[in-house]
């Protein structure tokens, strides 16, 4: 079986309001695709990310996120001060359902992401600009 | 405009002076099971001889927030703490009924408590803007650097709120209050057992330093 990574432009999501946005990560997310975002959430764009996949969780079917942030915590205050006031943010964001993430850990010199593939993967699933298909680990 | 903003300033630092300022509305935040309502329940037991709220190895038992009002807290060098206390229910990325099920709940009590949890998350992360200061805690025998955490983190920080960073559990053989600091260096960390009452002493003061 197949896992789907989608890799999402910047500008895929720049011209999205919030609500867009979160719609745009959720709809993929809830037809279990994994998706890598260029430009990473901000925390308060994480907070409306948490709370809109809670609206969505059902007993059925989708039960929820696993999602981290690549961020510019490493990066010098001087640049996350500039990035901050200019509205730019650095690193990437993955997020995927939690019925395929397993586990994403954040590994001394990398982020390591386990998934597995028990869900039938969706067929019918657009394609967007970058997308990928991964192999099960 | 700007004279009655330095008018208010002045009587703010001045009611601060003489104890009369008012009281805060301290939020606890963190991930499920870290121990939020534990040291709800130890303060309000201490101060006003009462508990708030239940406890129990299963997750997601504090799905409302819970208020704790007009708490006052007398620290060892004779600060009066005045705070009004708001108890989150715990931030999760996801929620499985399934996960209640195997506590021994029925499949219709293990559904309903999903649902209760997931409107509970939804509740917490609304009351960000309603804090003025936050502890978040955090069980001191987990790996600290959890998207959940650092998402809270981050949005006390874009908010402007005060936190300290509660290392709870340090009564537990595997605590290592050591990795919270390391993971959040540039936050104010107190370690803590709210279960034993370890520690609290330090934690009243550090709210006093840090967010009052």
């Amino acid at each position: 079986m197949e896992i789907r990574l989608d890799f999402i432009p910047a500008a895929t999501l720049a011209a999205k309001d919030p609500v867009e946005k979160m719609d745009f990560i959720l709809e993929r997310i809830k037809r279990n695709v994994i998706i890598v975002l260029e430009e990473g959430l901000s925390p308060r764009e994480e907070a409306e990310l948490i709370a809109a996949t809670m609206r969505e969780i059902d007993a059925r079917d989708f039960h929820g996120i696993e999602f981290y942030r690549l961020d510019s915590r490493e990066t010098r205050l001087r640049e996350r001060i500039a990035n901050y006031i200019s509205g730019k943010r650095s690193g990437l964001t993955i997020v995927g359902p939690t019925r395929m993430v397993e586990a994403i850990k954040k590994e001394p010199d990398c982020i390591s992401m386990l998934a597995k593939a028990e869900v039938e993967c969706p067929t019918d699933a657009p394609s967007v600009a970058g997308s990928t298909k991964g192999r099960k680990r | 405009m700007f004279g009655r903003f330095t008018k208010y300033l002045r009587l703010e630092r001045l009611a601060k002076l003489l104890g009369m300022r008012k009281q805060i509305q301290l939020g606890f935040y963190g991930p499920v099971n870290a121990g939020k309502t534990t040291l709800a329940n130890r303060i309000s037991i201490d101060w006003l001889g009462k508990e708030v709220g239940k406890v129990s190895e299963i997750p997601h038992e504090t799905r409302t927030i819970q208020k704790i009002e007009n708490v006052e807290v007398t620290t060892n060098n004779g600060h009066v703490l005045r705070m009004n206390i708001i108890d989150m229910p715990g931030i999760a990325t996801q929620v499985d009924y399934k996960t209640f099920a195997s506590y021994g709940l029925t499949l219709e009590e293990s559904k309903e408590r999903a649902k209760e949890a997931t409107k509970g998350v939804i509740e917490a992360i609304k009351w960000l803007d309603n804090v003025d200061a936050v502890l978040v805690v955090m069980d001191a025998s987990e790996d600290p650097y959890t998207q959940v955490n650092v998402t809270i983190i981050g949005n006390l920080e874009a908010r402007g709120i005060p936190m300290i960073i509660v290392a709870n559990k340090i009564d537990l053989p595997n605590a290592s209050p050591a990795g919270i600091e390391g993971a959040f260096p540039q936050h104010v960390v107190v370690s803590i057992s709210a279960s034993t009452g370890l520690n609290m002493e330090k934690l009243y003061e550090a709210i006093q330093e840090h967010l009052t």
